[in-house]
Parts: C-alpha cells; structure tokens; sequence
C-alpha cells in the first residue's frame, strides 16, 4: 500500500486562500475581543476585507493547472477555485444584509462573524476536499459552526431549538455519511478520491465481493442528501429556516448549498463515478419526492421563511435532476441551478431582512402587504424574485429550469421532466401569492424602510442582476458547463 | 430593415420604461407623450414594413440578432422573422394598440394608476411585438409569458375589487395549465429536432414523419396537440376559456386591446405560423376544428344569458376566436389570420364602444339598466352599429367576408366531423346575431331605463374615446372588402402558410370565389345569410317590438313602474315564447359547464386537491425530532432494502 | 482470531443500538447525545478493524479526528442544551416542538 504521507512546502500556494482565511480568523478573534462597543462595527469591515482578500486569492488559482497537494487529499482546479469565489461572493453580500439584522435585533456581536468565516473555511475545504478524510473534516466544520450560530440568539426559544434540531439530526446524518465512508475505505482501501475512483472503474460492481460498495454508497447519498436538503431527509429545513435568526438563514440557505454541491460532486462524480447508475437511481426518487414535496408543503404556509424552506427544497430536486442525467452538461446545468438558486435565495432572504426593525421581526407573508405602496422599487424587486423562482422567463430562474429540463429530456427521461414541470406550476400559486399580498393587498402595518444605504444598493444589485442574467445568460452557463 | 424591426418592437419598450420608472416624476402629459410617441414610431414602421414585404413583395428577412445562449448544438436567440404572416400581425397590433393608447386617455382620466397603466399597456406592446415577430420557439415562448405576466397585472389593475384579484389569479393559473403544454411541445421539438429555430425545424419535418412514440402516437401529433394546448390556454378554447370572462374585470381598454385583438389571438397565430407541421397530423387537425366549434358554438350560447355588457363582448370574443380555430383545424390558415384581422379591428372598436358607455354611465355595465342611448351618444351609436354589423357578418362589412369563408372552409373540409362543425358555425352565425343585436337593441334602442340621475348625466365621451372609434370603425366596415382577395387567394400569406395537397378548403373556396363583389348577391341565397337575419329578427322581437306592444299595456294599466315591469316581462316572454330551450340551454351551460363545473373541477377543485394533499402532508412534520430521526432512519431502511433487493442491479436474491 | 467480518459485525451492532435509541428515547437530550457517540463508536470500530486487515495506517488516523470532532460536535451539543434549559426550563425533547408544519 502507498500510503507515504509527504509535506512539500512548495506546493502550499494551492491552498493560500485557505490558509490566509484561517490566519485572518484567528486576527479577527483576537481583535475582536480588544474592541471596546464604540468599534465594534470593525469586526464587520474587517470580516469583509478578509473575505475580500481570500476572495481574490482564490480568483487568482482560476485557470491554473489542476494540481493535487497534501498527499492526494487537497485539489486545486477549476471548479474549486470557481466555487471559492461564488462563495465568498455570496458570502460577502449575505454579511452586508446581515448587519442590518444583527444591529436591528442587537445581536451584533463578534462571534458572529468569527463563525461565519470559520464555516465559509470549513466550506473551501470542503469544495477542494480530495479525500473523506478533508470532505468530512470541511463538512464538520461548517456544521458545528452553523449549529453555534443559530443558537446565537440566545434569548429566543425558537432559535435554540432549532439549533438543537439541526445539532442532533446533523450529527446523525455526519454519523450515517460516516458509516458510509468507512464502508468505501473498507472495501477501496483508500480514503483518497482518486484510489477510490480507480477502485470503482475497475470493480465488477455486480458481484458479491462489491456489496459492501454498494452499502456504503446508500450511507453516502444519504449524507449528502441530508446536506442538501433533499426529501425524505428534509426534516430539519424548515423548522431550522423558520426558528434561526433570518441572517442565519439567509446564510444558511445559500452558501452551503454550493459546498454540498461539492462534496457531491467530489464524492459521487470524481469518485464513484462509475457507479453513476446505482447513484442516480436513489437520486431520481430523491429529487421527485423533493420538488413534489416542496411545491405542495409551501402552498399551506403563512411564515415566509418556512416557505422559502419548503421552495429550497423543491429548488434542491431541480439540482439533483442535473444529477441523475449522467452527462457533463447535465453536471454544468446543475451547477448553473446552484448559482442561480443562491442568487434568488439570496435577494428573497434579502428582501425579507429589509423589512425588519427594531421589536419588529417581518417573517409572515402578511407581512408583505401593501408593499408596492410603501416601496415600490423593492415590491419590483421582490417581484422579480418571486417570479424568476417561480421559473417565468426572461429571468435568470427560467433558464435554471429550462437547462435541467433540458438535459433531463435528452438523457431520455422524458416522464421526468414532465413530472418536474407538473410540480413547477404548482408552486407558482405560492410565489404568486407573495406577488398578490405587496400588489393587490392593503397594508395593515406601518411599513417603513430603515435599512442602511449600502444595503438597499447591494440588495437592488442582487435583484437586478436576477432580470440582467437572465437576458445576458450565455457567460454563466459556460462557467458552468467548464467546471467539468 | 434591421434597425427598422428593432425600432418598431423597442419604441413601445422605451416608452414602457420611462413611464414604468419615471412616470410619477414626469406626470401625466409627457407619460402620454412619450408612449403614445413609442407606439406612434412602431404604428408607422409597420405600415412601411408592411408595405415592403407585403405590397412590394420583399423578401422574407430570417436572422438571429443576439445569442442568448449557447448549449452544446443548442442555440437559444434572439431573433427577427419577418415575413407577411409577421408583417400583417404588426400592423394589426400596432394599429389596435395605437388607438387604445389614444383612448386610455380619456378612459383612464380619473385613475390614480394613469401613468402606471401607459407603463403597462407599452410593455404588453412590446411583447406581443416580440412573440409575432420570433423566429424561434424560444422567444415565442418568451413574448407568450410576457404577454401572460402583463395581462396579469392588468387584470388586478383595480385590485381594491376582490373580484379583480380573484380573476387575476384565475387567469394566471389558467395559463399556467396551458403553457405547460406548450412548454413540453417546445422540450419535444427540441428533443426530435434539435433545434429550437423555425426555419430549421421545419426544414427537417422529414426526418421526423413517421417517427412514433408513446405506443405509436406520432410525434409530430403529439408535439402539435401539446403546442394546441398552449394556444387553448392563451385563447380561450374549451375547457381553458374560463378565464377569459373572468378577466373582464380589468379597465375596458385591456379588455379591448388584451383580450380582444392581441393576446388571445396569439394562439391562433402559433398554430398558423406552424402550419407546416399541423399539416402533416390529421389527429392534431381534427381536435383542433372539434375545440373550435365547440367553442365557437356554446360561448355564443353563454353569450344570450349575460346581463354585462362587457360580459357579452367578452363570451363574443370566445365564440369569434371559436371560428378563428375552426378554419385552423380546416387548414384555412389564411381565412383564420383574415377573421383574426378583421375581429382585431370590429371586436376592439366594440370594446372600447362598450367602454364609452360604460363611462358615460358612470361605471354601470348592467345593460338590463340602460337603453335609448341612441340620442345621446351619437358616435357611439353608430360606431358601435357598425361593429355590431362587422360581428354578425353582415353583407359588406369586414366581419361578412372573413366569417363566410369560414364557414364555406368548413363546408369544403374532407376532415371526419366536418358536416357536424358545419352545422355548429352556421347555427353559431344564429346565436351571434341574436345576442349582438339583443345587446345592440337594449343598450342603445328603447325607453331609458336609467335612474334619473345617470340619465341626466348621460353625454357623448370625449374626443379621446370617440376618436379612437371612428378611426376603427372604418376599417371594421372596409377592411374585408379590401383585401379579402390578395389575402386568401393571391398569396399575400403564402411565403409563411404551407397547405397540404390533400387539404382541399382553400383551393375549393378559391374555384368557388368570384370576388368580394360578387359575393354579396351570393350570400343571400345562403344559409348563413338568413341565419343571421332570423338571429337579428328575433332580438329585434324579443327586445324592441314586444318591449313596445307590452310598453303600451303596461301604460294602460300600471303607468308607474312600467319599465321595471317591462325587464320582467321580457324575460317572461322570452322564456316562454322562443328562447325558452336556447335560454334554458345557455343557462344550464352557465351553470353547470361554465361557472360550475370547470370553475369548480378544474380551477379551484385542483387547487383545493393540491391544498388537501399539502395538509394531510405537513402533520408528517410534527416537529419532534425523535420523529424526525425517525424518518430519516425508517427512509435509510427502505433506501437499503430497495437498493439491495429490489433495484435494477438487485445485488441480494430474495 | 477474531475476523474482520466478527468486528463489523459488532459494529453494525453498535450503530444499529445508537440509531435505535435515537427514536425510542422520548424523554432526555442527553441520551440523544449519547446515542450519537455510539453512532460514530461504531463508524471509529469499523475504521480500524479495516484499517489493521488492510495494513493501511489511513484508516487509523481517521480515527483520530473522528474522536476531536466528536470532543468539538458534544462541547457544542452541551451548550446548546444549557441555553434550552435556560430558555425552556427543561431538556426533555417533548417540549421542543413550537417549530412544525
């Protein structure tokens, strides 16, 4: 066996990105706990400059060569560095909706953002893991960070139990992907993705000998599912959306789904590609049962950000469709969904976190009525959210859907799409009712605006780029489509 | 002609935008200004790009403009195809959308939405420019949203109406189920041809004759029947027509503009435009004639039981467009794109006629609450008058021609059920008549029956309104004489329409055609003629005449409340004398068809399936998380066992 | 000697033990957390019995951060439940269900 572990100094620029953030990290924390109340707003610039510069640090490995360091299980490639960037991107514009929320229910503290920059490390390592041991390693430091950042809010019973809710299922589901791990290693003898990947393509997959394989995928699939969100695994999206502070959420419901992703990726593509039938099937069930349950639940639902929970889910079966069609361009049109998912998921939390203020906590569709009087410009944009979720052309949601439909129909499964269409209409009389509560609705509440302007900016950005994507899509899908 | 085509489909756009975003900041005039000027420009440049390919024959300009993008073989753009198919459409839709900006004006006067509304009704312009003049399923589908979104919000335009919202929703919804459809024929065409491009598509049809699926359903049947899906939902057929009569809640100029002229034509433009496919699929034909009858023939049914007067234009409108997709399934293409222009010009002129009574009246719409209007609305009268005769086909007006040769098609057509739609669309001819005129009469003719108050308010709307509908009264009268021999029989659409051999209507009609003069002396020796006459006969009785013979009665006798008397006993007399059955018959279709059943099964039934599906779901989420272990554990097993046992690859035997 | 197919099989043992209490404990948090432990006891068993049948030291060194990650996941799981005690006035799991539907 070659196992001989070996630490080349030369090769650490592959994981600069990752090894500035941690630095930074540990700076923020420590500054952080000299600030005296007047500075704390610091922490906030500094977590962005950090997350700015590790941002550009990644940007900077786009189009170098693959390269494979710390003994097979750290890659640096295209898709990692692409996903870097999305992240921290993202990341960045969730943090500045998230400052708004955290002064206007005085949760602005430190921690919070020392925790946000751990999980985002935990994600990088997660995108560029190459072996279970990195994967799992990233994925748990993402989990443990969220858990600790939904309960946060200390003062609010919700906030805890979802924490103790996402905490307990979490730790199950890492015990199940677990299992599954140490099954593959048992039977690969590695714990590298490229063994494994070897193992794969040259097993005979339908004796005896490869059950144990077999096994191990099923424990697999389920963790990633879990990570996802993916139906019957789901359980703790919607209560963990509705009790976390909506900042929480917010992040929640975006950024990590990009680091699931890559784990799937990593994990099922790279690896176990060449169980790429065993896997799909699981994937097809999975990602139907998803979309139908998420377009059904969210009709009975009065707290929006439960019923973002359930349209994530439905969103979550799109992505997995990609995944079950095999190909390169089904793959890149996953990802395309995946860029497009945390754009919308991104201004509709966004939209969301406007409205709050001081004692008022928005999270109820009611809560929406009459906005097209108050603010029109963001009933617009919250319109063109709702709509581009819903999958209505020209924005950038539609042609998520269409590519996936797409190679779903090309891949010959034509029941599939129809299915996944079906439901797609279904849940756009949820998204319409957010449009009827801000336009054919009289407000019964005050509602004024008092976000910050570099929110209100940022935000209306976000939005716009949803119609501007959607009429300038060509770069993005060929992003994605050379990821692979 | 590039810039000429952009010109013509960004002009309405520009003016959208800036009224849209800077209309409260401008004010009204210069929002009026600068829209109406947007679709002013496009007006102009059609006629000129209609006078180019049409008049001078140019050629047909085919090219994509801008890349949206790009999957592997699949290109996906924006593109023009101008050919006189396109270039008719323009001129229609500019010329209605021009008017009905000019009439907005007036229409819209008192509205705290004025300068929204512009915003609104350029960017449904720009759309319906966009649809007409795609060169691909894609943007097709596209402009078809758009168009959808747009009427959406016009629809709730007045949303402090529950009713408004509530047929908002319906509308959208409605739509939704019909351009699933559509968007599964586009996911097939892409599937079987591999290209989204008309041109491309149509030229490898070949290839794909012959090609089954699904248990040896052609595709091209299926592909046809699903893209007829989408024009059902868009315009209006049966069982998707229920939201039509629904959206006449929103301000009367989109009912005349949206869901009159433009938008629910753009179904019976689709299926022209893919004429060379519903060619080759008699199946995909047949349905789409039976649809249209049906249509055609229980709307104007439906049309005899409404009280509002927009209401009756409204189920007209279902009925025409019912005959629209008659001469489709006929394969008379070039006679249902005649009727579309023809109906685009008369049955907007009514709504906006309808609309200036309506204000006149301060907003009442029950004609059981109106009549003798005559005297006091001139233009209005008589413009309506010759809408009314443009609708029922009288010989002469525009509607004659275009509805004549829809049904000498049909009686032409080879198709199997083609004698039973034939007896439909001539029964329909009745039917139109008779609740056109009915309508006509009770609005317009007779004593008040006005409160005092309304009636002496009552004037002639003001310049806006009644320029508007004149200037559509003349081509509703002359339009059809004018150009229903280039258009059906010297090849003014031949560059866009293809017609099978076997498909024998149009080349009968044309051996049976002796010109547009000489086909009024022809006409009355038909049946369709004295249908109609005994249509306008029986309103004239059952509305005028009797009203006076009872009028004089009821003088005698009751000389105060006479006129509340008089609404009774019309309906008495009617019940009983003639329209007993068709009355009975239109309100059980009401009732049970209409309002009942498809509202009830398909509208909110299925909504309140999925509502009940969703509530027997959600206990699943008790919110303990020992239960949530639970499932996840319990989903853990059956994934295991039915990957072990029961998978394609069973990996364990049992 | 004890065969590798002898310690998977405990270990499925143990896991099946550990999800098992997972759903039938319906009163403490504690024992949820406990239970859990025995879930990544049973993944650490399977990681080195394989990891000494197959002479590979990999499987071993898993092992290792399994164990800190798990000291990290209880740490953090123990203060969670302080702050519902705090909140709630109790740890049993049936009170936590304000969050459902």
């Amino acid at each position: 066996m070659n196992n001989m572990y070996t630490f080349d100094t030369s090769t650490l620029w592959a994981a600069l990105p990752e090894i500035f953030l941690l630095s930074a990290i540990v700076v923020v924390l420590l500054l952080d706990l000299f600030l005296t109340k007047p500075f704390k707003q610091a922490t906030y610039y500094l977590t962005q400059i950090s997350l700015f510069i590790t941002g550009v640090m990644a940007f900077n490995l786009i189009d170098q060569p693959q390269t494979i360091i710390f003994s097979g299980s750290f890659i640096l490639d295209n898709m990692a560095s692409v996903f870097k960037v999305f992240m921290i991107g993202s990341t960045m514009v969730a943090m500045v909706y998230t400052r708004h929320y955290l002064i206007q229910h005085a949760l602005f503290r430190g921690e919070y953002f020392v925790l946000v920059l751990l999980s985002v490390l935990g994600m990088m390592v997660m995108v560029s893991g190459y072996s279970l041991l990195t994967l799992y390693l990233g994925l748990e430091i993402l989990s443990l960070s969220l858990y600790t950042l939904i309960a946060i809010a200390r003062e609010r019973a919700g906030a805890v139990e979802a924490a103790l809710k996402y905490f307990v299922l979490g730790a199950i589901a890492s015990g199940l992907l677990l299992y599954g791990m140490s099954m593959i290693y048992g039977i690969s003898g590695s714990i590298n993705i490229t063994d494994i990947a070897n193992f794969a393509a040259n097993a005979d997959l339908a004796s005896r000998e490869t059950l144990i394989l077999n096994f191990g995928l099923v424990f697999l699939v389920i963790g990633i599912a879990f990570k996802l969100g993916a139906v019957p695994f789901h359980m703790w999206v919607p209560d963990v959306y509705q009790g976390a502070p909506t900042s929480v959420t917010l992040f929640l419901s975006t950024v990590p789904k990009v680091a699931a992703v890559a784990m799937l990726v990593r994990i099922l593509v790279d690896g176990l590609g060449a169980m790429h039938a065993y896997w799909a099937d699981l994937f097809m069930v999975l990602a139907v049962l998803s979309i139908a349950l998420g377009s059904v639940v969210a009709l009975m639902q009065t707290n929006i950000k439960r019923l973002l929970a359930y349209s994530t889910i439905s969103h979550v079966g799109f992505i997995m469709l990609g995944f079950v069609t095999g190909v390169i361009s089904g793959y890149g049109a996953a990802v395309f969904y995946v860029f497009v998912y945390i754009l919308m998921s991104l201004a509709a939390f966004g939209i969301v976190i406007l409205l709050n203020k001081k004692g008022f906590e928005a999270d109820q569709i009611s809560d929406f009525k009459g906005l097209s009087k108050h603010s029109p410009w963001f009933a617009l944009m919250m319109l063109v959210v709702m709509l581009s979720m819903a999958g209505v052309p020209p924005f950038i949601g539609f042609y998520a859907k269409f590519f996936i439909l797409q190679q779903v129909i090309s891949a010959g499964f034509v029941t599939l799409a129809v299915v996944a269409v079906v439901f797609a209409v279904i849940s756009a009389y949820y998204y319409l009712q957010i449009i009827k509560s801000m336009y054919f609705e009289e407000s019964d509440k005050d509602i004024t605006i008092v976000a910050p302007m570099d929110m209100q900016l940022v935000l209306s950005i976000n939005a716009v780029l949803i119609l501007v994507v959607g009429i300038f899509p060509d770069f993005w899908i060929k992003l994605s489509l050379s990821l692979f | 002609m590039e810039q000429i085509y952009l010109t013509i489909a960004l002009a309405p756009l520009v003016g959208a935008i800036f009224a849209g975003f800077f209309g409260s900041l401008l004010g009204r005039m210069a929002t009026t200004v600068i829209t109406i000027a947007g679709v002013l420009i496009s007006t102009v440049l059609s006629f000129y790009v209609f006078n180019h390919h049409v008049l001078e024959g140019g050629e047909v300009f085919n090219q994509n403009l801008y890349t949206w993008m790009q999957i592997g073989e699949l290109n996906v753009s924006v593109g023009f195809l101008i050919d006189n198919l396109t270039a008719i459409m323009l001129v229609v839709v500019s010329f209605v959308s021009l008017m009905v900006h000019i009439y907005t004006i007036g229409y819209m006067h008192d509205d705290a939405g004025y300068t929204k509304f512009f915003s609104y009704i350029s960017l449904f312009t720009f759309s319906m420019f966009m649809l007409v003049m795609s060169n691909n399923f894609m943007q097709l589908f596209f402009g078809w949203e758009a168009v959808g979104l747009v009427s959406y919000l016009l629809i709730g335009f007045w949303h402090h109406k529950e009713s408004a919202v509530e047929a908002n929703l319906k509308a959208f919804l409605v739509n939704r189920v019909g351009d699933f459809g559509f968007l599964l024929g586009i996911a097939l065409v892409l599937m079987y041809f591999g290209s989204l491009d008309y041109v491309e598509v149509f030229a490898s049809l070949g290839n794909v004759t012959g090609v089954t699926m699904l248990d040896g359903t052609s595709v091209i049947t299926v592909i046809c029947i699903l893209l007829f899906i989408g024009a059902m939902g868009k315009s209006a057929q049966v069982p998707l027509h229920v939201w039509l009569p629904g959206s006449m809640e929103g301000p009367t100029p989109i009912s005349a503009l949206i869901h009159a002229a433009t938008m629910v034509t753009a179904g019976i433009f689709m299926v022209s435009r893919m004429s060379p496919m519903f060619e080759l699929s008699e199946t995909a034909l047949i349905v789409v004639m039976v649809v249209g009858a049906i249509t055609a023939l229980f709307m104007g049914l439906l049309g005899i039981v409404q009280n509002d007067i927009k209401k009756v234009v409204a189920y007209s409108t279902l009925s025409q467009l019912g005959y629209m997709t008659v001469a489709l399934g006929v394969s008379a293409y070039s006679v249902a794109i005649f009727h579309l222009m023809t109906h685009a010009f008369f049955k907007a002129l009514l709504f906006l006629a309808a609309g200036s009574v309506i204000v006149a009246l301060h907003h009442k719409q029950d004609i059981r609450e109106m009549g003798g209007l005559r005297k006091k609305m001139p233009i209005t009268y008589w413009t309506s008058l010759v809408g009314t005769l443009a609708l029922i086909g009288f010989p002469g007006f525009a509607g004659f021609y275009s509805k004549d040769m829809i049904i000498e098609a049909v009686h032409f057509s080879q198709l199997p059920f083609s004698d039973w739609v034939y007896v439909a669309v001539v029964i329909g001819v009745f039917i139109t008549a008779f609740y056109s005129l009915r309508m006509f009469f009770l609005v317009f003719h007779g004593e008040s029956r006005m409160d005092e108050h309304t009636a002496s308010h009552v004037k002639e709307s003001s310049i806006s309104i009644t320029l508007p509908l004149v200037a559509l009264a003349i081509p509703s009268a002359l339009i059809g004489y004018l150009t229903i021999d280039p258009m059906l029989f010297n090849g003014w659409l031949d560059n866009a329409i293809t017609v099978a051999a076997n498909h024998t209507s149009m080349a009968s009609l044309e051996a049976n055609f002796h010109g547009a003069n000489g086909m009024i002396p022809h006409a009355l020796q038909t049946l369709p003629f004295w249908m109609m006459v005994g249509g306008i006969a029986s309103a004239w009785v059952l509305t005028l005449y009797r009203s006076q013979w009872a009028d004089w009665i009821q003088k005698k006798f009751h000389r105060s409340n006479y006129v509340l008397e008089s609404l009774y006993g019309f309906d008495r007399f009617n019940d009983i004398v003639f329209v007993g059955g068709i009355k009975k018959l239109g309100n059980f279709l009401w009732k049970v068809s209409d309002s009942g059943l498809i509202d009830k099964i398909l509208v909110n039934g299925s909504a309140r399936f999925v509502g009940f599906i969703a509530s027997m779901v959600r206990p699943i989420q008790t919110g303990y998380v020992y239960h949530y272990a639970f499932f996840m554990i319990v989903s853990l097993l059956i994934i295991l066992t039915w990957v072990l046992f029961a998978g394609d690859n069973p990996l364990l035997e049992l | 000697m004890v065969s590798l197919s002898d310690y998977l099989i405990l270990s499925s043992v143990i896991f099946c033990i550990g999800l098992v209490g997972i759903f039938v404990n319906r009163t403490n948090i504690i024992t949820l957390l406990m239970c859990v432990e025995l879930i990544l006891a049973a993944v650490n068993t399977n990681f080195i019995a394989f990891s000494h049948f197959l002479g590979n030291e990999a499987g071993q060194i898993f092992v290792f951060f399994i164990l800190t990650v798990a000291a990290a996941e209880v740490a953090i799981g123990l203060a969670i439940l302080t702050l519902l005690f705090r909140v709630r006035g109790s740890i049993d799991v049936d009170v936590t269900n304000s969050l459902k539907g």
